[in-house]
């Protein structure tokens, strides 16, 4: 890794900040790409960029997914080099070669998935890179207090910094990765999908530190597929579509279906599609089911039917789902599958009787991501492709290559690598991977984080598909909007139990939330 | 939205609860090797003798040097199956240079160059050439062997100048000299790993390589680091062994890198990356050479021994891992 510093870059982005253009007096953009280019092997993720950020603006970008915004956030973070153009900072000509060169010059980045070292301590991370020192031993009982100190200044409760990272709830860690930011000394800062995993709570807590970031003179780029976040938070929004600027708006002087047009090409009705389906029998039926994380829960899942389940992180959603597909232990309760009751003691037992589960962290859980589309998508089903144990080839291609017709899922063919794919064509691969098995109860847990609009609305036909063949579906999101428009019943989850149960869209929001939080 | 909905008491209940683990698991692990001890006090006259507590120490710090290089690259993730060859490589090169007529100082000085060269060696198949850790380290373990073989022609390098052996037999205040080096490797070890800002890094580069690169760590930096440690403390051990046998074997430390690895994983490393500390490879070393003793003194069919040791190092670390998911 080269840490070579060429004079320019010696100086630090806020040294520049409030210099103008000798020639004119007009304030010279913090940061300006002219004509910015990438190419991976022979394919341009990024074409002929040009686009300059006003110092302390918060701008946001758009885009589908593959528009090439990680491409973009990665050369200005250092991540990646640019194969072609220019970068400025008020006229002065940046190399940007290494995440170090980045970080100097004051800029940074947060993720949607935190990229901070879960092992090490909360103040461990917050000096990542920056530890303080006393004849080469880290002062560490001075980084403690410091760190305490910083969390303090920005208003964070957290038990203790001396906690290891993974031991806190993704809200704190992204609010600890923000926090971490800044007191770097960030004066440009990126927002990759930020509240992609985060409750509404979490979310107001973060923009309200975005915000104070931004008044203090940091400038904000915000990345999102969340459109009402962007006309929440952001001045102004830039357009990316297949690697290039389509177009730069005032916030107060656009809309939504204007950016979706840009973004799409196309205009798509951004409302969360839903068809009607006649309800049937009852498909699921759970009593008194306690196990980690969740106590007493009672609900009915019927032929037909989206139940939503909403609330917190941490309020028992996903522990619930991850009983009933048997992968922890139930402590009291029964489970009905027509009728008939399951006593699913693995996974196993769970799939054999129809369950299938669509984790969150679809990498994580979801994926075998250093494999092949084809690999993935018949995985579960492998029993039923084999005869005398060997796989027929033959059915497994066959089977792949009608996932992929029939999903739309975009690949250059069923050998690609699933790690090569866009999140939603993944997401489309773990949902499809579980269609030809039989299964006829889906629990979905956060389907559309990371989904760009148009994927959101082909996952939701794919829904409503599921239904009318007679599926029942369980949908876990933190994201009220999109549970609220697409469950029939909406269950919200508080504590580890079900604090209220509504029919499809008879309250508002604002009580739904209610009964999440607590009030 | 009020911050209380951020306060969530499960992180710091849990955290004391993990401090109290690790705290616990040093001392399990201690009690063991108390329990262990006791047993074998009552259940052999020759374990209590000053003559054997000596052997055994002398033996177990051998390891444990070895083992405490080979910590600091499993927590970052990697595994260096190089170091019983390297044992044997500069085992028979600090042989060679005695023979020749070199002062002992400067021919040990010039053998200890031999772990820096290797390690770098092995940091830069790992990082310029891309292998893994477990296939450049297994090429270099049967290289390295080979190469010691070739020095010696399979011969026996024998005559060693008696102040190079005598040393490994002198004692400082009751203790063998031995296990004065163990703690000559140790204090900077534990230093360097738990005090400063690089082993800050092996910890983050085992943790989230990501993470750390984009935080303005040098990964090559922490990979060269760590793999010449590792080396380098295999090189030491080399020359104490020669000395310790009075001879030069280029076979000896055959499996040691095995041991390396069980020490270092009893001690409560996680072949996965970033959990581990110094302490855990010394107390590792000590329970895995008393097991050996103890058999011995016993007159347990050395077959057997092999296959408990191998049965012990399973229960141990199913101990290990069982207490630490519980914390979840």
């Amino acid at each position: 890794m080269s840490r070579s510093s060429d004079s320019q870059n010696g100086r630090v982005l806020s040294d520049l900040s409030v210099s103008t253009s000798p020639d004119t007096g007009v304030a010279l953009p913090i940061l300006e790409l002219r004509k910015l280019g990438k190419k991976f092997s022979g394919t341009h993720a990024l074409k002929e960029i040009d686009l300059a950020f006003i110092s302390g603006e918060i701008h946001a970008i758009v885009g589908e997914n593959g528009a090439g915004k990680s491409t973009l956030i990665k050369i200005l973070t250092g991540a990646l080099e640019r194969t072609s153009g220019e970068i400025f900072s008020n006229g002065v000509p940046l190399s940007l070669g290494s995440p170090a060169q980045s970080l100097e010059l004051g800029i940074d980045a947060v993720h949607q998935e935190v990229v901070l070292c879960g092992h090490l301590s909360v103040a461990a991370n917050l000096f990542l890179g920056t530890e303080r020192t006393r004849f080469g031993l880290l002062k560490q009982s001075d980084m403690v207090r410091k760190a305490q100190q910083v969390l303090d200044n920005f208003g964070f409760d957290l038990p203790s910094v001396t906690v290891p990272l993974n031991t806190l709830t993704i809200g704190q860690q992204q609010l600890v990765a923000t926090a971490r930011a800044a007191a770097r000394g960030a004066r440009f800062l990126i927002f990759d999908e930020p509240t992609g995993y985060l409750t509404r709570s979490e979310t107001d807590q973060l923009f309200a530190l975005i915000r104070r970031l931004n008044a203090a003179g940091t400038t904000i780029v915000y990345i999102s597929h969340r459109m009402e976040e962007i006309f929440e938070l952001a001045d102004r929004v830039s357009v990316l579509r297949d690697g290039r600027i389509v177009s730069t708006r005032l916030v107060s002087e656009t809309n939504i279906d204007e950016l979706i047009r840009d973004m799409v090409a196309r205009s798509i009705e951004e409302v969360h599609h839903k068809e009607e389906v006649q309800l049937g029998d009852v498909l699921l039926e759970v009593e008194g089911l306690s196990g980690p994380g969740f106590e007493n829960v009672s609900l009915k899942v019927r032929r037909g039917e989206i139940v939503g389940l909403y609330g917190l992180i941490g309020a028992g959603r996903s522990e619930f789902a991850q009983t009933l597909f048997g992968r922890t232990a139930r402590s009291a309760g029964v489970i009905r599958i027509n009728g008939k009751e399951l006593i699913a003691n693995n996974v196993n037992d769970a799939i054999k009787a129809g369950i299938a589960l669509l984790p969150e962290s679809r990498r994580d859980q979801g994926l075998c991501l250093n494999l092949d589309v084809r690999f993935n998508l018949a995985l579960p089903s492998l029993r039923r492709l084999s005869t005398g144990g060997f796989v027929n080839a033959r059915k497994e291609d066959a089977l792949a290559q009608r996932q992929i017709e029939n999903l739309g899922i975009v690949t250059s063919s069923a050998t690609e690598k699933v790690f090569n794919l866009s999140g939603g064509n993944q997401q489309k691969i773990v949902i499809g991977k579980w269609l030809h098995h039989g299964a006829e109860l889906f629990i979905f847990d956060e389907p559309t984080v990371g989904v760009d609009v148009g994927t959101k609305v082909q996952i939701y036909k794919l829904f409503a598909e599921l239904l009318r063949h007679g599926a029942g579906i369980i949908i876990i999101s933190s994201y009220l909007p999109e549970v609220y428009d697409l469950a029939d019943t909406l269950h919200v989850f508080r504590k580890g139990g079900i604090s209220a149960t509504f029919p499809a869209k008879a309250v508002h929001h604002e009580t739904v939330l209610g009964k999440a939080i607590g009030n | 939205m009020s911050l209380a909905d951020m306060k969530v008491t499960r992180p710091v209940a849990s955290a004391k609860r993990q401090q109290r683990l690790n705290v616990l698991r040093g001392l399990t692990l201690l009690l063991l090797l108390v329990l262990l001890w006791v047993l074998l006090s009552f259940a052999t006259p020759t374990f209590l003798t000053s003559a054997n507590i000596t052997n055994l120490m002398r033996q177990a710090a051998l390891g444990a040097i070895i083992a405490v290089g080979q910590t600091f690259v499993i927590i970052t993730g990697g595994i260096d199956l190089s170091v019983g060859a390297i044992v044997g490589l500069s085992s028979t090169v600090v042989s060679i240079l005695l023979k020749s007529g070199l002062p002992v100082w400067t021919a040990v000085a010039l053998t200890m160059a031999l772990g820096p060269i290797i390690g770098a060696f092995h940091a830069f198949g790992i990082l310029k050439m891309g292998l893994p850790p477990f296939i450049m380290t297994l090429a270099t373990l049967t290289g390295l062997r080979g190469v010691g073989l070739l020095l010696t022609n399979g011969q026996t390098i024998t005559g060693l100048p008696p102040e190079f052996v005598d040393f490994s037999r002198q004692s400082f205040l009751a203790l063998p000299i031995l296990f004065w080096m163990m703690v000559i490797v140790g204090i900077p070890a534990y230093l360097l790993l738990h005090h400063t800002v690089w082993g800050r890094y092996v910890y983050a580069v085992g943790s989230n390589a990501e993470a750390a690169r984009l935080s303005g760590v040098s990964i090559s930096k922490t990979i060269y680091l760590v793999y010449i440690t590792s080396a380098t403390c295999a090189t030491f051990a080399g020359v104490l062994t020669a000395s310790r046998i009075g001879v030069g074997v280029a076979t000896t430390g055959e499996g040691w890198e095995l041991e390396s690895i069980a020490a270092a994983v009893i001690g409560g490393a996680s072949l996965f990356g970033a959990i581990g500390n110094i302490s855990g490879p010394l107390l590792g070393s000590v329970l895995l050479t008393t097991i050996g003793n103890g058999a011995n003194l016993l007159n347990v069919n050395p077959f057997w021994q092999r296959i408990i040791t191998g049965a012990l190092i399973i229960l141990i670390v199913w101990f290990d891992q069982m207490r630490r998911s519980n914390r979840r």
